[in-house]
C-alpha cells in the first residue's frame, strides 16, 4: 500500500518517471493470465479518496490474477490526462477513472475507449458518455436527504419548521458542492421561517471550518443547525462551538459517512454529529462490474449504475460502522 | 491655513512654519507610526462591526472576539517570527506550511497510534505527550537545518532549496500518513469515558487552551525581539542580509548563521504544527497550504524588506495582527471570501507602500 502510494506520488511529481515505469510495468506482466487494472484517481489527498484506494486494494488483493496500479493526479487535470495517456500505452485490461473535472477528462477517456480499453467512469460524470459504464452517486439526492433531516429536526424542536441554519460549503464550483448545497436548499427553502443566517466557504477542511465557525459564533447569537457539506467541516464547526460551550445549542450534520475511527460514522456514534449521509465509495461496485467485464466475455454492463446513499443516525451508526469500516 | 499665514506680517521670517507644523505632527504620530495601519484597520473594524442583539455592544470589541483573533493569528504569527530572521538574512523559507503539516501529522500519529493503543501501554501520559511533541519538533528542526546546510554548503538559492523542500516535505507527510487525517483527543466527545483522564490525545488537546496558544505566541515574540535587538547573533543576522560579502570579509560565521535561521524556522513551523494539531484535534497532511505566503505577507506588511538587512520582530507581530483583524472584520460581516481576498491584496500593497515612504 505504502509502496504503491509512493509510486503514485513519484509518478505524478515526475511525468518523466511515469513513462519510464510504464515500460517496466509492461515487462513485469510476464504471466499472461494476470489482468492489469489501472485506477486513475483524481486526488489521493482527500480522506474519501484515500478510503476508495484502500478499499480497491483490499478487493484486488483477493484476486491473485489482478495486478493493480493506482495513479494519483493530485487534483490536476493535466496530470490525469498524462496518466491516462500512459495507461493507454500499457493496454490495461480495465481502466477505472475518477475524473478530476468533467470537461478536461472527456476527450482522453474517449481515446481510452477508442483503444479498446474497458473504461469505468467513477462517481463524477464527464461531458460525453466516453465510458463502458458509469457508477454514479447522486449528490443532489444526498443534499435533499440532509435538507429533509434538518426540516424534521426543526419540526421536532419547535413544533414547526423554523430555525437558523449555518451552511459550511466546500470548494465552490465543484459538482458535489453545488448539488449538496442545492439539494438541501430545495427542501428548506419551502419554509419561510427557515433562515440561512450565514454561509461560509471552508474548502472541505476541518481546520478552516473551525476557524470560520469561531467568527460565526461571535456574530450569531442563536444557531439551530450547522450543515457541513462534508463531515470534517461539520466536525470543525463542532470543535469551535464546543470551545465556547455552545455545542449543545445546535446540531451538526455532515456528509460522507466514512468508516474507521477518523470517519464520520464514528462521529455520529460519539455524538459529535447528529447525522451524516453516506456518500458511497463506488469503487466496490466498479470492481464488481469490472470483474464481470474481465471474466465474462459476453457481459454487457448497463450504461449507468446509481449508488444509493444512506442516512447515518445514532440508531444505525454502530451497525453501519461495522459494515463500512475495512477489515 | 495657508491664507492665514500669508496675511501675517512677519511672513518672511516664518517661511518654514508650515513644514515646522508638519514636523510637529510627524513627531506626534511617530511613536505610533509603526502601528498606524493596525490602528486604522482596528477603528474601521469597530465602526462596521455588527452589534450584539441583546445589549447592542460591539461584537468586534468583545473579549471573546479579540482573544479569538489573537488565537487565530498565533500559528501564522509564530511562523512569521522565524520567517523574519530568515528574510533578514535575505533568504526565504517556503516550506513552513509543509513542515507544519508534517509536524501536526507526526504528533497525532505518535499520540494515537504509537505505541500500539491496544497493547497495555507502559508509558505514562506525560512522557507519551513529551515524546510525541519532541519528536515532531526535532524532525522539523532537522529538516530546517537541512535546508540551511543545503543553502550554505551547496550555495543554492534559498527560494529554490525551500521550494523543493516544500514539495518534498508535503510528500513525506502524506506518505507517512497514507493521505489520511489522524484524529486526536475525541475520546471525550460525549464526555465521560473511564479512561478519559489517561488518554494522551485528550490531555494533549486540552493543554493547548486559547490562553496557552496566545501566551506561546507572545512569549516567542518577546524572545525573538530580544535576540534580534540585544545579542550578537541578532547583529550577525542583520549584517548577513545587509551585505553578505562584507560579512564574509569581516569573518562572520555566515554558514552557521544560515543553518541556524533555517533550523529555527523549521522549529517554529514545527511548533505551529503541534499547536495546529491540538487546536483542530487532528493531524492532517493537507493542512498548512499557503501558510508560507501568509507568513511572508505578515512579515512584509510589518515593514521588513525582502532584500534583507532591514526589519523588526515588532513589525512582524503588527503585520500578523493586521491580517488577523482584517480577516475577522470581514468574517463578522459575512463578506464573500473572494471579496476578502481582493481587499487583502490591496491592503498588502498599501501597507508596504506606507512603510516604504516612511523610510
Amino acid at each position: 500500500m505504502k509502496r504503491i502510494d509512493f509510486l503514485a506520488l513519484g509518478l505524478s511529481a515526475l511525468p518523466m518517471a511515469a513513462t519510464l515505469t510504464s515500460g517496466c510495468g509492461k515487462s513485469e506482466k510476464t504471466n499472461d493470465r494476470k489482468y492489469l487494472v489501472v485506477f486513475s484517481q483524481c486526488n489521493n489527498a482527500e480522506p474519501y479518496r484515500a478510503a476508495q484506494n484502500a478499499l480497491l486494494e483490499n478487493i484486488c488483493a483477493e484476486y491473485e490474477d489482478i495486478q493493480l496500479e493506482i495513479m494519483d493526479a493530485q487534483q490536476q487535470n493535466q496530470n490525469q490526462i498524462a496518466q491516462i495517456e500512459t495507461a493507454i500505452t500499457k493496454q490495461p485490461d480495465l481502466l477505472i477513472v475518477a475524473p478530476n473535472e468533467r470537461g478536461p477528462l472527456t476527450k482522453i477517456m474517449g481515446q481510452a475507449m477508442d483503444a479498446g480499453i474497458p473504461t469505468i467512469c467513477l462517481e463524477r460524470d464527464i461531458l460525453e458518455p466516453n465510458y463502458t459504464t458509469y457508477i454514479k452517486c447522486d449528490n443532489y439526492e444526498i443534499g435533499r436527504m440532509a435538507g429533509q433531516f434538518i426540516a424534521d429536526h426543526l419540526k421536532a424542536k419547535y413544533g414547526q419548521v423554523k430555525g437558523k441554519i449555518v451552511d459550511l460549503r466546500g470548494l465552490l464550483g465543484v459538482e458535489g458542492e453545488i448539488n449538496r448545497h442545492n439539494g438541501a436548499r430545495s427542501v428548506l427553502e419551502q419554509y419561510d421561517d427557515v433562515e440561512f443566517v450565514q454561509e461560509a466557504v471552508a474548502d472541505w477542511l476541518q481546520s478552516r471550518a473551525r476557524e470560520r465557525m469561531t467568527e460565526i459564533l461571535s456574530a450569531q447569537e442563536q444557531i439551530d443547525v450547522v450543515y457541513g457539506h462534508n463531515d470534517p467541516m461539520a466536525i470543525g464547526a463542532y470543535l469551535a462551538a464546543k470551545e465556547v460551550g455552545r455545542e449543545k445549542e445546535m446540531i451538526f450534520v455532515g456528509v460522507d459517512g466514512l468508516g474507521s475511527e477518523g470517519g464520520g460514522i464514528a462521529k455520529v456514534m460519539s455524538g459529535v454529529l447528529a447525522a451524516t449521509f453516506i456518500y458511497p465509495l463506488c469503487i466496490d461496485k466498479a470492481m464488481e462490474i469490472g470483474n464481470q467485464i474481465l471474466r465474462t466475455p459476453d457481459f454487457k454492463p448497463d450504461k449507468e449504475y446509481i449508488m444509493p446513499s444512506q442516512i447515518v443516525t445514532p440508531e444505525n451508526a454502530e451497525e453501519l460502522y461495522q459494515k463500512v469500516t475495512l477489515q | 491655513m495657508k491664507k492665514n499665514k500669508s496675511t501675517e506680517p512677519n511672513q518672511a521670517i516664518r517661511v518654514k512654519d508650515p513644514l515646522e507644523s508638519l514636523r510637529g505632527a510627524y513627531r506626534l504620530i511617530r511613536p505610533i507610526q509603526s502601528i498606524l495601519g493596525l490602528l486604522v484597520i482596528f477603528v474601521v473594524a469597530i465602526v462596521i462591526s455588527p452589534r450584539a442583539r441583546g445589549d447592542g455592544s460591539i461584537i468586534f470589541l468583545s473579549e471573546g472576539n479579540l482573544t479569538n483573533i489573537l488565537r487565530q493569528v498565533s500559528e501564522i504569527g509564530i511562523i512569521a517570527l522565524a520567517m523574519t530572521f530568515v528574510i533578514l538574512t535575505a533568504g526565504i523559507d517556503l516550506c513552513v506550511g509543509s513542515i507544519l503539516a508534517l509536524s501536526a501529522s507526526i504528533t497525532a500519529f505518535l499520540l494515537v497510534k504509537w505505541p500500539d493503543p491496544t497493547a497495555s501501554s507502559a508509558l505514562s501520559t506525560g512522557v507519551h505527550i513529551a515524546i510525541a511533541v519532541s519528536a515532531a519538533l526535532a524532525l522539523s528542526t532537522f529538516l530546517g537545518a537541512l535546508n540551511g546546510a543545503t543553502i550554505a554548503f551547496m550555495r543554492l538559492q534559498p527560494f529554490i532549496v525551500t521550494l523543493a523542500a516544500m514539495i518534498g516535505v508535503r510528500g513525506l507527510a502524506r506518505w507517512l500518513t497514507n493521505n489520511r487525517n489522524i484524529d486526536v483527543g475525541f475520546a471525550g466527545a460525549t464526555g465521560e469515558t473511564a479512561t478519559l483522564g489517561a488518554d494522551p490525545g485528550v490531555v494533549f488537546a486540552n493543554f493547548f487552551t486559547k490562553n496557552m496558544v496566545i501566551a506561546l505566541f507572545i512569549g516567542s515574540a518577546i524572545l525573538f525581539g530580544f535576540v534580534l535587538r540585544y545579542t550578537v547573533l541578532g547583529r550577525y543576522i542583520r549584517a548577513l542580509g545587509d551585505n553578505a560579502r562584507a560579512s564574509l570579509y569581516a569573518g562572520l560565521p555566515i554558514k552557521r548563521v544560515q543553518i541556524f535561521v533555517y533550523a529555527l524556522s523549521g522549529l517554529m513551523a514545527g511548533l505551529a504544527g503541534v499547536i495546529h494539531c491540538a487546536q483542530n484535534h487532528q493531524g492532517s497532511p493537507n493542512d498548512g497550504m499557503a501558510f508560507e505566503l501568509d507568513a511572508i505577507a505578515a512579515v512584509v506588511i510589518g515593514g521588513t524588506s525582502l532584500s534583507g538587512g532591514r526589519g523588526t520582530i515588532w513589525g512582524a507581530v503588527v503585520g500578523t495582527l493586521i491580517m488577523g483583524v482584517l480577516r475577522n472584520m470581514f468574517r463578522l460581516k459575512g463578506v464573500d471570501s473572494n471579496v476578502e481576498m481582493m481587499c487583502k491584496a490591496v491592503i498588502i500593497i498599501l501597507a508596504v507602500w506606507i512603510q516604504r515612504s516612511r523610510s
